[in-house]
C-alpha cells in the first residue's frame, strides 16, 4: 500500500474512532427521517439543501473538529517529522472529509430513492460534491488553522455562513429573485448549493454550472496553496 | 567518524518576531556521540532542534547533514532521523500497539516494535488506548515512537521528564546502547543528571548564542575548584580541610592527616553540571523547569 493509500485508511479509521463518521451519519439520518413525512416533490425540493448543509457546513464543522483533536494530542507535528510529503497529508484529510460528505451524499440519495422512487444524475451530483467538498474542505483547514481551539474555529465559521452560507439559504427560499442569482455565485455556499441542486433537480443552466465548478476548483487549490499549506507547516512547527 | 551535524553562523528570526532568536550559531554533532544542547527557557535550543528536524526554514547561515546541504535534502531525510518530543504525539483514541504500526507503516525499513515495548514496560499495555495512558506510559510511548525507524541520528527533547528513577534508567541505558551501536543523538534537557550520565559533549545556549561547548569532564574541570576536601572526626566531632589539588602527593599536612584522621569523605573540587549550568546562564534551573522553550 503507498503512504497516500496508509494516510487516507488511517484518517479513515480516525473518523470512525473519534466519533466524527458515527455523528456526521447520525446528522444525515436525521435529515432523512424527514423524507418520511413530506410528498416526492417536497423532497426532491428539500433534498439540495440537506446534501449542500452536509458538503458545505457539515464537512468544515467536522474536519475543524478533526483537526483541533489532532491538534490537542499532538500528532499534527509528529506527522510533519515522518517520510511524508505535507501535499499527501493534505490530500489524505481532504479525502477524509469529502468522505463524509460522500456518505450523506449516498444516503440520502438511496433514501429518496427508498422511500420516493425518486432518481438523481448521480454521476453529476458525484462530481459536484467532490468538487464542492474540495473547495469547503480548504475552507475548513483555512478556518481551522487560523483558531486557536475549536470553539474559535466556531466562531469563525458562524461569521463564514453568516456572510456566505445564509443568504444562499435564504435564496434557495426564493427570498431573493432568481435574476440576481449570478451574483450570489462569488459565495462558495451558493456555487455548492446551485450545483448540488442542479444535479439532484436535473435541471441545468450550462453557464452556472461550469463558471460553479470552475470556480469552487480554482478555489480549492488557491486556498490550499497559499492559506492551507504554508500555514499548516508553521502551525506544526509552533506546536 | 563523519560530522552528522556542521552548523555555521546559523541565524533565525520568527516572521512574527523583530530580532532573531539564534544568533550565529556555530557547532559540529558527530557521528556516534550524544550532543546535548543546554540552556534556560527562550535561550533557542528548540528553535535550533526545529530547524536541524526541518521543521522551520528560512533561516541563514550553513547546515550541512553528513556532508549534505539540510536545504537540498527532501522528506527522504525522516527516513534517517527519529524524533523524540517533550509531549505526548500519539493518536489518543487509538491504542499504543495501533499508533506504533500506523506510524512504522511510513518507513522503509523499521525496528522491533515489540522489542521496543517490551524493553520500556508497554508491552502489556500495548491494547490500551494512549489517551488511558500515565504521563510516564506516554513518555517511554515517545521514545519508542523516536527509535520505530532505527534512526541513524536521534533528537530527545526532555526524554526522561516525568519518569520514576527505573523507568528514567531504562530509556538512558537504552540509549547509551544506542550510541555504543553508533547511533548519534541529540538531546536538548533540563534535567542535569541525564546531561551528567549521557552526554558526550554538551553546549549552553544563552541569548540565542552559544556561550559553551566541551565535554562534561572539562567543564567539571574548568569551573571547578582544583582542592580536595576532607572531612574527617577530631575528638569526636566532625571536622573539614581543604587542600590545594596540585602538588597534593607531596603535601605533609594532607598525608598527615590521612594517616592519623578518622576520614569520613574525601572530595575533589570540581562542580556540579547544575552549578556550571547557573555560571554559564546565569539562571537557577528551578526556574526554568517548568517553562517551555
Amino acid at each position: 500500500m503507498n503512504k497516500l493509500a496508509k494516510l487516507i485508511k488511517g484518517e479513515i479509521k480516525r473518523l470512525v474512532r473519534y466519533k466524527i463518521l458515527p455523528v456526521s451519519l447520525a446528522t444525515t439520518a436525521l435529515w432523512i427521517g424527514l423524507f418520511l413525512f413530506v410528498s416526492a416533490a417536497e423532497a426532491r425540493q428539500i433534498a439540495p439543501l440537506v446534501i449542500f448543509v452536509d458538503v458545505a457546513a457539515m464537512s468544515v464543522l467536522l474536519l475543524g473538529a478533526s483537526h483541533h483533536l489532532e491538534k490537542q494530542d499532538g500528532t499534527i507535528r509528529t506527522m510533519m517529522v515522518m517520510p511524508v510529503p505535507l501535499g499527501q497529508i493534505l490530500t489524505a484529510k481532504t479525502v477524509a472529509s469529502m468522505v463524509l460528505a460522500l456518505e450523506s451524499t449516498v444516503v440520502t440519495a438511496v433514501a429518496l430513492y427508498v422511500i420516493h422512487g425518486i432518481t438523481l444524475d448521480y454521476a453529476a451530483l458525484l462530481l459536484f460534491v467532490v468538487v464542492a467538498g474540495a473547495a469547503h474542505a480548504a475552507i475548513g483547514f483555512a478556518l481551522s488553522l487560523n483558531s486557536k481551539d475549536f470553539n474559535s474555529m466556531l466562531g469563525l465559521l458562524m461569521v463564514y455562513m453568516f456572510v456566505f452560507t445564509i443568504p444562499s439559504i435564504l435564496f434557495s427560499f426564493g427570498i431573493v429573485d432568481a435574476k440576481y442569482e449570478w451574483l450570489f455565485m462569488i459565495s462558495p455556499s451558493h456555487s455548492a448549493h446551485h450545483l448540488i441542486a442542479s444535479a439532484v433537480r436535473e435541471d441545468y443552466q450550462l453557464g452556472m454550472v461550469f463558471g460553479g465548478c470552475l470556480y469552487l476548483a480554482v478555489l480549492a487549490a488557491l486556498l490550499f496553496k497559499f492559506a492551507v499549506y504554508p500555514k499548516f507547516k508553521s502551525n506544526a512547527a509552533r506546536g | 567518524m563523519q560530522t552528522a551535524f556542521s552548523v555555521k553562523d546559523l541565524q533565525f528570526r520568527y516572521p512574527s518576531s523583530g530580532a532573531d532568536v539564534i544568533k550565529g550559531v556555530t557547532f559540529d554533532v558527530r557521528e556516534g556521540e550524544i550532543f546535548g544542547l543546554l540552556g534556560p527557557s527562550g535561550a533557542g535550543k528548540s528553535t535550533t532542534q526545529k530547524i536541524l528536524v526541518k521543521l522551520l526554514e528560512n533561516y541563514r547561515g550553513s547546515i550541512k547533514y553528513f556532508g549534505q546541504d539540510l536545504k537540498d535534502m527532501n522528506h527522504s531525510f525522516y527516513e534517517e532521523i527519529g524524533v523524540g518530543f517533550e509531549v505526548p504525539v500519539h493518536f489518543t483514541k487509538l491504542t499504543a500497539l495501533e499508533n506504533m504500526q500506523y506510524f512504522a507503516g511510513f518507513y522503509r525499513r523499521t525496528a522491533n516494535i515489540q522489542e521496543l515495548m517490551e524493553r520500556v514496560g508497554l508491552w502489556e499495555y500495548r491494547n490500551m488506548k494512549v489517551g488511558e495512558y500515565s504521563k510516564g506510559m506516554k513518555v517511554r510511548l515517545n521514545f519508542v515512537r523516536a527509535m520505530l525507524n532505527n534512526p541513524r541520528v536521534l533528537f530527545l527533547d526532555e526524554v526522561t521528564n516525568g519518569l520514576d528513577p527505573k523507568n528514567a534508567r531504562i530509556i538512558k541505558d537504552m540509549i547509551g546502547e544506542y550510541r555504543d551501536r553508533g547511533g548519534t543523538v541529540f538531546l536538548t534537557t533540563h534535567l542535569m543528571n541525564d546531561v551528567e550520565q549521557l552526554c558526550d559533549r554538551v553546549a549552553f545556549c544563552v541569548g540565542g548564542r552559544l556561550a559553551e561547548i566541551s565535554t562534561p569532564r572539562d567543564l567539571k574541570l574548568k569551573y571547578g575548584k582544583r582542592e580536595v576536601k576532607v572531612e574527617y572526626r577530631d575528638n569526636g566531632a566532625l571536622a573539614s580541610a581543604v587542600f590545594p589539588l596540585d602538588g597534593i602527593g607531596f603535601n605533609e599536612e594532607f598525608q598527615n592527616l590521612l594517616r592519623t584522621a578518622e576520614i569520613e569523605t574525601i572530595h575533589t573540587g570540581e562542580t556540579t553540571m547544575e552549578e556550571i549550568f547557573i555560571i554559564v546562564t546565569g539562571v537557577e534551573l528551578n526556574e526554568q523547569a517548568g517553562q517551555a522553550d
